[in-house]
């Protein structure tokens, strides 16, 4: 289906439409123009026929005779074969002479009414004879040598001009759409042309995501507007990228620098908690605090983890692996984490789903998907995990009839540090980090990961990754 | 145990905080060891003497760890050297291994990992892997994979029996739930946070629970240990 909004379709309806309008317009007035010129014509030519049989067989018309009058007009006009009419009428009214029929019967001379002799001035009218089409007839009163008068009127049938104004009337009907489909298909061809290089720029920037920031539009030596914009744009993404390395810097050296005091501080701890003897209250403290210096160090661990992994930089190995049996043997190692739960924990899979990828971290995103599951699973839930292909994808879904996720919080889910209930998650000891840890890690898999979620019904994760081709 | 206390141990951290926490641990089960604060320094004591072990720390001032390591392998292809990472476990791996580690840890670690890596490696060569392992009247059989208290034998799973050897294997010493999710799992499962706790409450329902003599300990924010001595 077309685009309808698209530059390329607007811009060829507006020129096209532009051109009909002109095409119309340069038609219609050839038409007219074309018409009067005709009639004008063929009424200057009646005139001259007329003026012509008065001066030179009327003039003296007394001294030659009537029937030579007669011979020379039939011999030298001829008017029945030229499709003429030709009637010369005497001052009382009677006919000196009319032409025959013509030989193309396309009227009958006979039945020509007379002249209105009221005006004495030349007249041209136009005749309407029923059923045999308009006649064109030029009356031009003379006066004879010897002073009889006589009125001479020459006339043709319209029936030439007509056929002209309709063969071009035929041409322009036929011509103008034609013209018109040429040029709109001509005109949208090279706006396609003109125009691809944006399409170029959008897919290339379709391209860039923040791992692969040192990418660029491709840049068309062309020195036109186009150039312009990719280069505007790569400007822009060279900006974006260094403020994106700056954040990830950040995050990478701060998780470093933190490290050596929390080794310090757990080192000091404990030493302090293997000291025997040690007062109840105190060993109670400095467990605590080693609790806490573990959660933070856990921390520490999954931001360094997640920037590494959103920068490209984790090392990544690459082995061929079927994800349904990782998925399988995942959940069955977790199995007593839903049995102290009395939470049922199901693994399905349709026959192998092979994949390439770090073996060890997708295990991660199958421990961190299922132990999330099982943490917001009331007791006596259920769990399932789904292993299939589907149209070259390999999915897994991870689903659970627990608590749900409320809608509002669903877009944030996959964010660092984003918990749902602030109370109720930290109470269970995450941080927060575990989707996240989910997200990078399969993005980094060139895979995508989604949850949908009814409150109250329970949540289903869906993780895609690229299924692995055909051996 | 069969490491003793006439062990000479080298330490190259220029952290002096952790260098300080380190010699007070190893001191206390009866190591002596050497502390260098630069690479430079750690590489001549190396060479001049002759150590059962070097825990060496990567990010070092004078020269880098990496360096002071290479240049100790190219005069001692034998002495165990144990490095000391802030750099993400999983990363670095090979790398370590490459530049002729024998083993390595990240910072933050446990003590007790610490520990139980150096006695690893001091150990090896010369393994002995009894085939029955005690703690008071529990016995676990490693050829038959049985488990017994006081005669009475008790059906473990697989991942319980592994955890339990683990245990029992370390018995007396304060396992971190790192260490235990490393060795029983292994690191995929770091983000599975109770996954240890749960396990070990399961083991306890089996071992101790018939049994007025509790074995299996908790050492809050540490982790867990099996020891015939009451606290």
């Amino acid at each position: 289906m077309m685009n309808t909004r698209s530059i390329r379709f607007r811009l060829t309806v507006w020129y096209a439409g532009l051109l009909a309008g002109l095409l119309l317009l340069f038609g219609g007035s050839t038409w007219f123009g074309l018409a009067h010129y005709l009639n004008r014509s063929l009424g200057e030519s009646l005139a001259k026929q007329a003026q012509q049989i008065g001066e030179n067989f009327l003039l003296d018309a007394q001294t030659s005779g009537e029937s030579y009058v007669i011979e020379e007009i039939n011999e030298h006009y001829s008017p029945e074969q030229n499709d003429h009419f030709v009637r010369v009428t005497r001052a009382d009214g009677s006919t000196l002479y009319v032409s025959g029929p013509p030989i193309s019967k396309g009227f009958d001379p006979a039945r020509v009414p007379a002249a209105p002799l009221s005006s004495g001035r030349a007249a041209t009218r136009g005749e309407h004879l029923s059923g045999a089409g308009e006649l064109l007839i030029y009356s031009l009163p003379f006066t004879a040598r010897d002073g009889s008068r006589f009125m001479i009127e020459t006339g043709v049938s319209y029936e030439s001009t007509e056929n002209t104004l309709r063969g071009l009337l035929l041409t322009l009907a036929v011509g103008l759409p034609v013209v018109i489909a040429v040029a709109v298909m001509g005109g949208y061809w090279i706006m396609r042309h003109a125009l691809r290089p944006l399409d170029e720029i959008a897919s290339g920037a379709e391209r860039i995501t923040s791992r692969n920031m040192s990418e660029r539009l491709p840049v068309g030596r062309s020195g036109d507007e186009i150039e312009r914009l990719s280069l505007a744009l790569n400007r822009m993404i060279a900006r974006l990228e260094e403020s994106f390395q700056y954040i990830r810097r950040f995050t990478a050296d701060a998780s470093h620098e933190l490290r050596t005091p929390l080794t310090v501080l757990r080192g000091e701890l404990e030493a302090i908690a293997q000291r025997p003897r040690l007062d109840d209250e105190v060993r109670d403290t400095v467990g605590s605090s080693l609790e806490e210096t573990e959660r933070l160090a856990r921390i520490v661990e999954s931001l360094l983890a997640i920037s590494r992994l959103d920068a490209g930089e984790a090392q990544m190995e690459c082995v061929r692996f079927d994800l349904a049996e990782l998925a399988a043997a995942t959940t069955e190692q977790m199995r007593l984490l839903a049995e102290d739960k009395r939470i049922r924990l199901e693994c399905q899979a349709s026959g192998q789903v092979e994949i390439t990828g770090d073996r060890a971290r997708l295990k991660q995103v199958v421990v961190n998907l299922v132990d999330n599951a099982i943490k917001y699973t009331p007791e006596g839930g259920a769990v399932g995990v789904v292993v299939s292909a589907e149209d070259g994808r390999a999915v897994m879904l991870v689903e659970d009839n627990g608590a749900g996720v409320p809608a509002d919080a669903l877009p944030h889910l996959f964010e660092r540090f984003y918990r749902v209930d602030k109370a109720r998650s930290r109470q269970m000891g995450g941080a927060g980090l575990g989707l996240a840890i989910v997200k990078s890690i399969v993005a980094a898999h060139d895979g995508q990961v989604e949850v949908e979620s009814a409150e109250g019904k329970g949540s289903r994760f869906r993780v895609e990754l690229p299924l692995l081709k055909d051996n | 145990m069969e490491v003793t206390g006439a062990m000479r141990l080298l330490l190259i951290e220029d952290e002096e905080k952790v260098a300080r926490f380190i010699v007070r641990g190893l001191t206390a089960e009866r190591f002596a060891v050497d502390v260098a604060g630069a690479g430079d320094i750690g590489l001549e004591l190396a060479q001049a003497y002759s150590y059962d072990l070097i825990i060496l720390d990567l990010m070092l001032p004078g020269l880098s760890g990496a360096e002071a390591l290479r240049r100790i392998r190219r005069r001692d292809g034998h002495v165990p050297v144990l490095v000391l990472t802030a750099r993400d476990a999983v990363e670095d791996k090979v790398r370590h291994f490459e530049i002729g580690a024998d083993d390595y840890l990240t910072k933050p670690f446990a003590f007790a990992e610490l520990l139980v890596r150096i006695k690893a490696l001091l150990r090896r060569g010369a393994v002995s892997r009894a085939n029955t392992l005690r703690v008071a009247d529990l016995e676990l059989d490693r050829l038959s994979q049985q488990v017994r208290r006081a005669g009475q034998r008790i059906d473990l799973t697989v991942k319980e029996y592994a955890l339990l050897e683990y245990l029992m294997s370390n018995a007396g010493r304060v396992l971190s739930r790192t260490m235990i999710i490393e060795h029983v799992w292994d690191q995929s499962f770091d983000g599975a946070t109770n996954i240890v706790d749960v396990y070990v409450r399961h083991l306890r329902n089996k071992i101790d629970e018939a049994h007025e003599r509790k074995l299996i300990r908790t050492a809050r924010g540490v982790g867990y240990a099996i020891s015939e001595d009451d606290e």
